[in-house]
């Protein structure tokens, strides 16, 4: 389990070492969609690189919004995997807010990068895409919890 | 026999393996796995319910098949085959995978290992130069968005036209490099800005480019090696594995949404949302199935861009041309794909995902050059165990629709093999055994280590004694370069 404890920006992963075995499956949880929401963007991000090693200076602002939070989430770390090739850069972190606004929710995002550095950067995997296989998004026991695998 | 299953399996020949209708309600035919008792014992749990999800797929004829380097995937197992009829049958993107035309192409050289040893070091770091892999990498090639079309329909003779090969480079590719019945105008724009930057890179994940040795002892079939242009004597080859690049992922994730949405109204339900499809004479499917198209021919083009600069850097290092160092292709072949084949149920919609496609001799569709020898398949096997170069049989066109395995296999996860062995370690210990790798990632070559594989020997023998390909030469790695 990987977690970020602070209050604005908390997020909890875990990579599921059994589920894709050619690829890479991870679990995010939270006591909101918010706080999945950005569980599961670091656990893609980290998918791709060590963020630390990632300087900034190349953004984007990100404004979408869904009737469906499983439908966001999944557009939203698609978008990630697209910019990353589009752009050819790798992520240092996404910071996001997710509101509820009567059946809408609304994602407000920046990613912050930086273009790739074999020099510089601890790059892992090149992810293809965003997969549907035993994709969800659900509340269990209170707790909200996003299952996501990459194809890799 | 005990399975990672408990579905009833029953044994057809030592090599085929049958799960009957019985066993999951909606199965409209059987499934078939291919494989050696001791592979289908350590298969994952998750070939069988895959295999037999994709057996209750709308139009699909005669069997789900699954080849001995099976495992879980998403939608299909990697490894998995399925027909569909092309009246009333399906196309389904999890049935061609993400990296659309994924696939093998292998270079044949005049140079040994003698030539090679001494200049291995340079001749790598050249490679590892010439050949960007790794995240976001992108290629020398720049292109406008009209070029960039031209490849989506034109593939490796795009590539051939620009000077980028040779004009006999295309006789030695399935569909000679170019998969007719590809429109352009139909991809999206995310999928072209994905995708219009990488040509002539590598990738990464389980993707390479290997310089590899041929021993008199590695062969298995001198005429038929003869034919292909290998013939041994510590004979150096190498081999390219990659496929479409983020244009070729971007196409299908397109599409798995256009069919998510669809398939209600066709009727059409599915056990695994990666299953997604739509009737292969609907719009829909008609359009995947053009922009697959033009993936696939961005992949041929992609595997052959690279050649151009494995030929460049080979000719630098070595103060010769790549002509008169016999830089031939053997063949390049897709494992990631649908196409429209003939068989006497009719036109069948052919997938095969980490499958290829094994035609024999008697084949009207290979070209004269492989009339006598069979269509070249070509396996790649874990970096540190070597690959083979094998020839499809007119056995697998009537038994397994012409298909056969694709390479090892998974046998352990990628987050299991980085706990196991360190990526800098493993890369010393390779050298040591005189295995040159140049790698963008560390994580990533251990992830690729070869015990994460299965053995490769065994699942080679499984296709050669069902009689669906046959073992023509193991490849031998000396150097390897990984994204």
């Amino acid at each position: 389990m990987r977690c970020r404890q602070s209050d604005a920006m908390a997020w909890t992963f875990r990579f599921l070492e059994e589920i894709a075995m050619a690829d890479v499956a991870f679990e995010a949880e939270g006591a909101s969609v918010e706080e999945v929401f950005r569980g599961a963007t670091q656990a893609l991000i980290e998918s791709m690189a060590n963020p630390v090693t990632v300087a900034g200076g190349w953004e984007r602002a990100i404004e979408w919004r869904d009737e469906d939070p499983s439908a966001l989430l999944f557009d939203w770390l698609s978008e990630i995997v697209y910019w990353k090739d589009a752009a050819g850069v790798v992520f240092r972190e996404a910071p996001l807010t997710l509101t509820h606004e009567g059946e809408v929710w609304l994602l407000r995002a920046r990613l912050i990068g930086a273009p790739v550095d074999q020099q510089t950067q601890e790059l892992h995997a090149d992810v293809k895409g965003v997969t549907k296989h035993l994709y969800r998004v659900s509340q269990e026991g209170g707790r909200w919890k996003a299952l996501v695998v990459l194809d890799i | 026999m005990k399975l990672n299953t408990q579905m009833t399996v029953n044994r057809i020949t030592d090599e085929i393996w049958e799960i009957p209708t019985s066993e999951k309600p909606g199965m409209l035919v059987p499934a078939r796995i291919y494989a050696t008792r001791g592979i289908l014992q350590a298969m994952d749990s998750g070939v069988f319910e895959q295999v037999t999800n994709v057996a209750c797929l709308p139009g699909i004829r005669r069997y789900a098949l699954c080849m001995p380097d099976g495992h879980w995937g998403y939608g299909f197992p990697i490894g998995g085959v399925a027909a569909f009829d092309a009246a009333d049958g399906i196309i389904s993107p999890g049935g061609v995978g993400y990296d659309i035309n994924c696939g093998m192409r292998l270079i044949r050289t005049d140079l040994t290992l003698a030539d090679v040893q001494p200049h291995l070091e340079r001749l790598m770091t050249e490679l590892f130069r010439a050949v960007p892999a790794g995240v976001g990498a992108s290629g020398f090639v720049r292109l406008s968005g009209e070029e960039f079309g031209r490849v989506m329909t034109h593939g490796a003779k795009w590539c051939v036209e620009r000077g980028y090969g040779w004009h006999r480079d295309l006789v030695r590719m399935e569909e000679g490099g170019c998969i007719e019945g590809a429109d352009s105008s139909i991809v999206t724009d995310h999928a072209i800005k994905r995708g219009i930057n990488q040509l002539g890179t590598l990738g990464s994940g389980n993707h390479y480019l290997e310089v590899q040795v041929v021993s008199n002892e590695g062969i298995f079939d001198p005429v038929t090696a003869a034919a292909l242009g290998i013939t041994g004597h510590e004979q150096i080859v190498v081999m390219v594995h990659c496929g479409s690049r983020g244009f070729g992922h971007q196409v299908a994730s397109d599409y798995l949404k256009v069919f998510e949405q669809c398939m209600g109204r066709y009727g059409i339900t599915v056990k695994d949302q990666q299953l997604a499809c739509a009737p292969f004479r609907s719009p829909e499917g008609q359009e995947y199935f053009s922009a697959m198209n033009c993936a696939a021919n961005t992949a041929f083009a992609n595997r052959q861009v690279i050649t151009h600069q494995i030929r460049e850097v080979f000719a630098t290092v070595f103060g010769r041309s790549a002509e008169s160092l016999g830089m031939e292709l053997v063949y390049d072949v897709a494992h990631n794909i649908a196409k429209v084949e003939r068989y006497p149920e009719g036109e069948l919609v052919v997938h095969r995902k980490g499958a290829t496609r094994a035609f024999g001799p008697g084949s009207p569709e290979l070209p004269e050059v492989f009339r006598t020898t069979g269509q070249p398949v070509i396996c790649g096997g874990s970096m540190e165990t070597g690959s083979y170069l094998l020839v499809g049989t007119d056995q697998a066109v009537r038994d397994t629709f012409g298909s056969t395995m694709h390479g090892a296999g998974r046998t352990m996860s990628r987050a299991q093999a980085k706990r196991t062995v360190r990526g800098a370690q493993l890369q010393q210990q390779m050298k040591q055994r005189g295995i040159l790798v140049k790698a963008v990632s560390m994580s990533g070559l251990a992830e690729e280590a070869g015990l994460a594989y299965k053995d490769i020997s065994e699942v080679v023998q499984s296709v050669d004694r069902a009689g669906i390909t046959k073992k023509v030469a193991e490849l031998r790695p000396i150097g390897n370069i990984k994204g």
